[in-house]
């Protein structure tokens, strides 16, 4: 039996060339000799073909036959859709990607293809600077369903959810999805490590993205911020001793220092939400710091105290 | 040898046959090189597409032949262009550099940006739907310009982030960063050892000279922490510290028999480290072993206690 390599470029070859939709009859007949001759081995041959072509990144398209031929399938390949469209990347800026692979993803089999389909290789280009990109399964099919306004579903928390996905969001280490959550009619962001087993997207439905979306600000920088959406900014007013004051003072913007006292201490005014973060970052300093106000909030954090001594 | 298989064999010529064509003729070495294929396969595979043809509906798919170790391209006629990228390469390209847009001196109207904006462009998508945040600290720039031109180091490095910086003087090797942080692999002339410094902690950096150490072959990043000269410490960790075990690198996890508790191994950089890990955790934590750090949370939180109740 010949190669598999030279039947599949046969039949690529042909798909690309019709002019319109074959058979998989008129298919075998121009591939003489490379198909089974009975129907059940032939069709399943073909099927395995059609499979090896998808998996190397191939569309076959298809439609089903009217009139006399009813019934009866039709295949070909798309040209436009198979090959890569004409950039018109200058050498240098296929070189500057090269370089932004191999800062982030040195030894990514998929990153060294990409590059040479742009007709770039890979190579030790990095220098000394490494980013680490955390790297997750879902995150293509979640960027195409990004990009393409596709609707998708998967658990999280245990819930089904059926969202539209806004956009992808890299920060601190780990990806986001922002997306309107159509169960829960609202605004909603998906740390992606932890949506739980397969994502489906649904290629046709789509959606419309409200303008204006500002990725950026889907998620608060300032971690004190991140909690529930809609949830109260309250004010904690926090005494921070001389040795981490000029620390303190560069993280959070001299802007919040109220008060600064002869010993070196300062007193920051912060806005939060999220009331374990705030709890952590001060008992971070350890003596170094004290939560002054909210009351109630200093309370609970010498109860957390006390539980522990 | 085993063959690969032929989806491996057939993805692999659609790659290399557009830009074979482009060119017309190559050396057979050059293509090996750059393609990573030996070069046995990559003639019998060049032979055997030149084989390939459907006579009379499509005469000769690809008109290639070889002789004494070049490669010859005739009229192109099919396969003269790259399969389009899939989504999984579009996304590796796209992230890997939107990433590198955050680094010091990256500039949007530079070769990244620009090439960023047609691959965008010409893929015909929006890609206004992923966003890298990666904020570097002010010493970033200075840190892997040293690496980058072997350069040491005065730096003044607050170790402990307890506000009592030291100075020394280090040669930066690489610059790497892992769950969201930054870090430099440098060797350390007080210790003549290479260790890891955290960026946002080194305050200030000045050249001082020439470096004189060699960079040993680099680390995988990811792997950085393993280093097995750190002491350890196992941890049983409430449902509410979770969080540490995405924060911090840690050995292994493990379930606990009891409602969402896990036992935890993680490398303690210093003691005042542990200490402020263990009064944030407050009751959700307990230390299994050493017994030396049994009780220094409880320790420590009496320490800040008194700030809270002095007269107590």
């Amino acid at each position: 039996m010949a190669d598999r390599v030279e039947r599949l470029t046969n039949l690529l070859a042909l798909l690309l060339e019709t002019r319109r939709p074959l058979t998989l009859i008129e298919i075998s007949d121009e591939l003489a000799g490379q198909y089974p001759d009975t129907a059940q081995a032939r069709r399943a041959a073909f099927e395995r073909d059609k499979a090896a072509l998808r998996e190397i990144g191939v569309e076959i398209s298809s439609e089903t036959f009217g009139g006399d031929r009813a019934g009866e399938m039709g295949y070909w390949v798309d040209r436009r859709a198979f090959e890569l469209p004409e950039l018109h990347l200058d050498d240098d800026e296929i070189r500057a990607l090269q370089v932004a692979l191999a800062t982030t993803r040195p030894d990514s089999a998929i990153g060294e293809e990409a590059l040479w389909k742009l007709g770039g290789t890979s190579g030790d280009v990095g220098g000394p600077v490494r980013m680490h990109l955390p790297e997750l399964e879902s995150l293509p099919a979640l960027r195409t369903a990004v990009s393409s306004r596709h609707v998708v579903s998967f658990h999280y928390g245990g819930a089904a959810r059926e969202v539209e996905p806004w956009g992808l969001l890299l920060r601190e280490g780990f990806w986001y999805l922002l997306a309107h959550d159509r169960g829960r009619s609202a605004k909603r962001t998906f740390r992606v490590d932890r949506i739980e087993g397969a994502i489906a997207i649904d290629s046709t439905a789509t959606f419309d993205r409200p303008p204006g979306i500002d990725l950026s600000a889907a998620l608060p920088s300032d971690p004190l911020l991140i909690g529930a959406d809609n949830a109260e900014v309250r004010n904690a007013m926090v005494r921070i001793s001389a040795q981490f004051a000029g620390r303190v003072e560069r993280e959070v913007g001299a802007g919040r220092v109220v008060r600064r006292e002869s010993n070196g201490s300062i007193i920051v005014e912060l806005p939060f939400v999220n009331e374990d973060a705030l709890r952590s970052w001060v008992l971070g300093f350890l003596d170094a710091a004290e939560l002054l106000e909210p009351i109630d909030v200093r309370e609970r954090l010498v109860a957390w105290l006390g539980e522990v001594v | 040898m085993a063959q690969q298989p032929a989806t491996e064999r057939l993805r692999r010529l659609l790659i290399i046959l557009p830009w074979l064509m482009e060119r017309g003729e190559v050396a057979v070495s050059e293509v090996a090189e750059r393609f990573r294929i030996d070069e046995s396969s990559l003639i019998r595979d060049l032979e055997l597409v030149s084989l390939c043809g459907l006579p009379p509906y499509v005469d000769e798919l690809v008109d290639v032949f070889i002789d004494e170790g070049t490669i010859f391209v005739g009229v192109p006629r099919l396969f003269t262009r790259p399969l389009t990228l899939n989504q999984v390469e579009a996304f590796e390209l796209l992230a890997a550099g939107r990433a590198a847009m955050q680094l010091p001196g990256a500039d949007p109207d530079g070769p990244l940006g620009r090439g960023l904006r047609k691959l965008a462009q010409g893929l015909g998508e929006d890609d206004t739907g992923v966003l890298v945040i990666q904020p570097t600290p002010e010493t970033m720039k200075a840190l892997s310009d040293a690496a980058k031109m072997r350069r040491r180091v005065q730096v003044l490095y607050d170790s402990h982030g307890d506000g009592e910086p030291s100075t020394r003087e280090i040669e930066p090797h690489q610059v790497f960063s892992s769950k969201g942080r930054w870090y430099v692999n440098a060797f350390d002339s007080r210790t003549n050892e290479v260790r890891t410094f955290r960026v946002d902690r080194v305050l200030s950096s000045s050249d001082v000279g020439a470096a004189s150490s060699q960079p040993s072959s680099a680390a995988a990043v990811d792997d950085w922490f393993a280093d097995g000269a750190l002491e350890r410490v196992t941890l049983d960790i409430g449902p509410r510290g979770r969080w540490v075990t995405e924060r911090y690198p840690v050995d292994e996890v493990s379930d606990v028999e009891e409602n969402g508790w896990v036992r935890v191994r993680l490398a303690v950089s210093n003691d005042r480290w542990l200490e402020r890990l263990l009064v944030r955790l407050g009751p959700h934590v307990r230390v299994v072993e050493p017994t030396r750090f049994a009780t220094l949370g409880s320790t420590a939180a009496r320490r800040v206690l008194e700030r809270y109740q002095p007269s107590a």
